[in-house]
């Protein structure tokens, strides 16, 4: 049975729509910046709450930005869908921030006032926020949001998939969503693997990784609901796969088990060969552990033969759970451009690794078969196949 | 799909304790949860650095694959509305008080609310699916329905657990819900469901259903029913939650002839109690005491609905 995809929404800081951030991709803009607040290079969404909530119409609502963003990038994919009692639709979200950056607000107030107003504020819940996209959307019913950390997105993603080649829906749409939050700002100093410029994904002098926030969904149908919508079909979701490294909390393994086992697994599911693989969008987050994991892993799957790679982490930052989804719709851009991502910064191949990344921005090449990464905490590794239909 | 294997960390006497429905004490003030020891699942170094859900959801994962002697299962899927909460409070405060200064990663690497199936996955060396859903109050629900498209994709054995911490600032919860006289509860409820029949007796799990955001919730447990084609007649017992006022005349208009049971008397409010609800059905259909048919009527947010339905087999 084919998954087809027939929408895709994306905000980052490359971009407040899939045409923008596609064109800074291809013109090779990064969006990190150097924020003067945090003292640190992040990859901001240039609009603060109040301007999202004027655009999504939705003033005055004390929305999460987990909200606000994933309105956005939902409104771009759902389009001029609509809801129909024939088509059974449902919406898959994914975060690790949630409400929390409200609760942060509230907690430190309550802190420093310990106003009692502010406990019911503070339950800072993932799904609540999933409930306030889909009651914009219309859809109700069938809500889940999946939360493993850095691979969340992609786990959306599969989720909604599995759930139309299973029958228990006809359409759905799926994506993830984080905005930037001390919390996560504060954690990954205490780890210590921040770049103070910007992130050189598989370099060998490569840094640490740049945070960034962005909300990417897109909408998956099955062939009795694209009867129905008469949507055009971008391409086709081909091949998925979660495995564990079942490693370390944190680390990858340094041979790659997990991202192993879900690329193997991946292109199994697709029915492909190795060899079909045209451009992979690594995880790539520009962490000394992450590239030479995700790189041996490369060569696991792929032996001599690594196909073109790149990580657009020196874009957008890493956008925690929103970055399988925002790179899920790179991959589907990549098909629809026949184009290939450049990796920004690269300089050096890493010791013991012959192959380097993508460095150019190609188009109109031959591109059939794209690969998408990602991997959390927990060693929960993650791997998405998408072809032209 | 069956369910092999259960086991729960809960306000009532239910770890290890097979026929714990027989004993089922209301929660009163003095009550507090019933831990088990720790030390036979947990290695002590690990114990250690857990955190309180951690440590429930691992000890309630072990003692299910023990109870069937299973070494693996073929995915481990978690259902929890706040994940690690204790962490995620701990480094709240930590950056509070750090002012600049350094803070120490320990809380926030456990933070991620995949912290409980990635501690389950790597203590048991597991590489397969591996996901957790933070769906509000059907977040258990949700897990259960992930579980049950593995099994259809060929999955043998599912570890599945519903899991939330005690966090004192969601002692506030029962204010928002508009519900001021049912106590605030926590724990860990874990299953394995399996694609085949493993005992003489076994629960089978009919139906999984999950509603979130509708204005209706009072048609969905006639559709289910029609849908397994059994009858409102044929329930014996309906374990329920809810936040509405009358909900017990509601429920028995509409079930005549079953027993009615407000489950969060017993493990109290949580967000993803309808795990230990679950766990509940499965012991009152071991016993044999004539209940062959329980609905898991999860009503505990008034726009969302869970509905879990299972049969003696």
């Amino acid at each position: 049975m084919k998954i087809f995809v027939s929408g895709i929404g994306v905000i980052s800081a490359i971009g407040l729509n899939s045409k923008k951030n596609y064109e800074a991709l291809r013109s090779g803009d990064s969006g990190i910046k150097y924020s003067s607040k945090h003292h640190l290079m992040l990859g901001e969404v240039p609009l603060s709450n109040e301007e999202l909530e004027e655009m999504n119409g939705v003033k005055g609502r004390d929305f999460s930005r987990t909200t606000l963003l994933a309105l956005n990038a939902v409104k771009e994919a759902w389009g001029a869908n609509k809801i129909s009692s024939e088509i059974r639709t449902g919406f898959i979200s994914s975060t690790s921030v949630g409400g929390l950056d409200k609760m942060e607000e509230y907690y430190f107030q309550y802190l420093k006032e310990s106003n009692s107003d502010y406990h019911s504020k503070m339950i800072f819940d993932n799904g609540t926020t999933s409930e306030e996209i889909a009651n914009e959307l219309g859809i109700s019913g069938f809500v889940s949001t999946l939360s493993t950390a850095c691979s969340s997105g992609p786990n959306a993603i599969l989720y909604g998939a599995r759930l139309l080649e299973l029958n228990r829906l006809d359409r759905v749409v799926v994506g993830g969503c984080d905005p930037l939050a001390l919390f996560d700002l504060k954690g990954f100093s205490s780890l210590n693997i921040y770049d103070k410029n910007i992130c050189k994904p598989f370099d060998q002098s490569r840094k640490g990784l740049n945070i960034g926030e962005a909300a990417g969904y897109l909408v998956l149908e099955n062939e009795k609901s694209l009867v129905e919508t008469g949507n055009k079909v971008l391409c086709v979701l081909s091949g998925w796969n979660n495995s564990t490294d079942a490693y370390h909390q944190t680390a990858s393994s340094p041979n790659g088990k997990g991202a192993t086992l879900a690329m193997n697994r991946a292109l199994e599911k697709a029915m492909l060969d190795i060899s079909d693989i045209d451009y992979i969008n690594a995880h790539g987050t520009g962490t000394e552990n992450n590239d030479l994991s995700e790189a041996m892993a490369f060569k696991n799957v792929f032996g001599n033969d690594v196909p073109s790679f790149s990580s657009t982490k020196g874009y957008t930052g890493h956008t925690l759970a929103a970055a399988g989804a925002i790179e899920a719709v790179y991959c589907v851009l990549s098909l629809l451009h026949q184009a290939k991502f450049s990796n920004l910064n690269f300089t050096e191949k890493m010791k013991d690794i012959d192959f380097c990344p993508q460095l150019i921005h190609e188009e109109g090449v031959s591109v059939n078969h794209v690969l998408s990464n990602s991997f959390g905490f927990g060693g929960n590794c993650s791997s998405l196949i998408f072809s032209k239909n | 799909m069956y369910i092999s294997a259960a086991s729960s960390i809960s306000f009532q006497n239910s770890f290890r304790n097979k026929g714990f429905s027989d004993q089922l004490l209301e929660m009163g003030d003095e009550q507090t949860i019933i831990y088990p020891d720790y030390s036979p699942f947990i290695p002590a170094m690990d114990r250690r650095r857990m955190s309180e859900g951690t440590k429930m959801s691992v000890a309630c994962a072990i003692d299910c694959l023990s109870q069937i002697n299973l070494q693996q299962p073929d995915a481990v899927i978690v259902g929890t509305a706040l994940g690690s909460s204790n962490h995620t409070k701990k480094f709240l405060d930590k950056i509070a008080s750090a002012e600049g200064g350094l803070i120490s990663p320990t809380s926030f690497i456990q933070s991620t609310h995949n912290t409980f199936a990635g501690q389950i996955s790597l203590l048991l060396k597991n590489h397969g699916y591996n996901t957790t859903h933070t769906q509000n109050s059907l977040s258990f629900e949700q897990a259960l329905i992930d579980s049950t498209l593995c099994i259809g994709e060929g999955a043998k054995n599912v570890l599945v657990g519903g899991v939330d911490e005690n966090e004192p600032i969601l002692y506030h919860l029962p204010v928002r819900l508009k519900k001021s006289d049912i106590k605030v509860g926590y724990g860990a409820s874990f299953f394995v469901l399996s694609l085949d029949k493993k005992d003489d007796f076994s629960a089978k799990l009919l139906a999984v259903e999950s509603y979130s955001g509708v204005k209706n919730v009072n048609v969905f447990a006639d559709q289910v029913l029609q849908q397994n084609e059994i009858k409102s007649d044929e329930i014996d017992l309906v374990l329920y939650s809810s936040c509405e006022q009358n909900i017990e005349v509601e429920l028995s208009s509409f079930f005549p002839k079953s027993s009615l049971i407000d489950f969060q008397k017993y493990c109290g409010v949580y967000l993803s109690n309808s795990s230990f609800a679950l766990h509940l059905a499965f012991d009152f259909l071991q016993q044999e005491k004539g209940v062959k048919t329980v609905l898991v009527y999860n009503n505990l947010i008034s726009e969302n609905l869970g509905l879990l339905l299972l049969k003696r087999v």
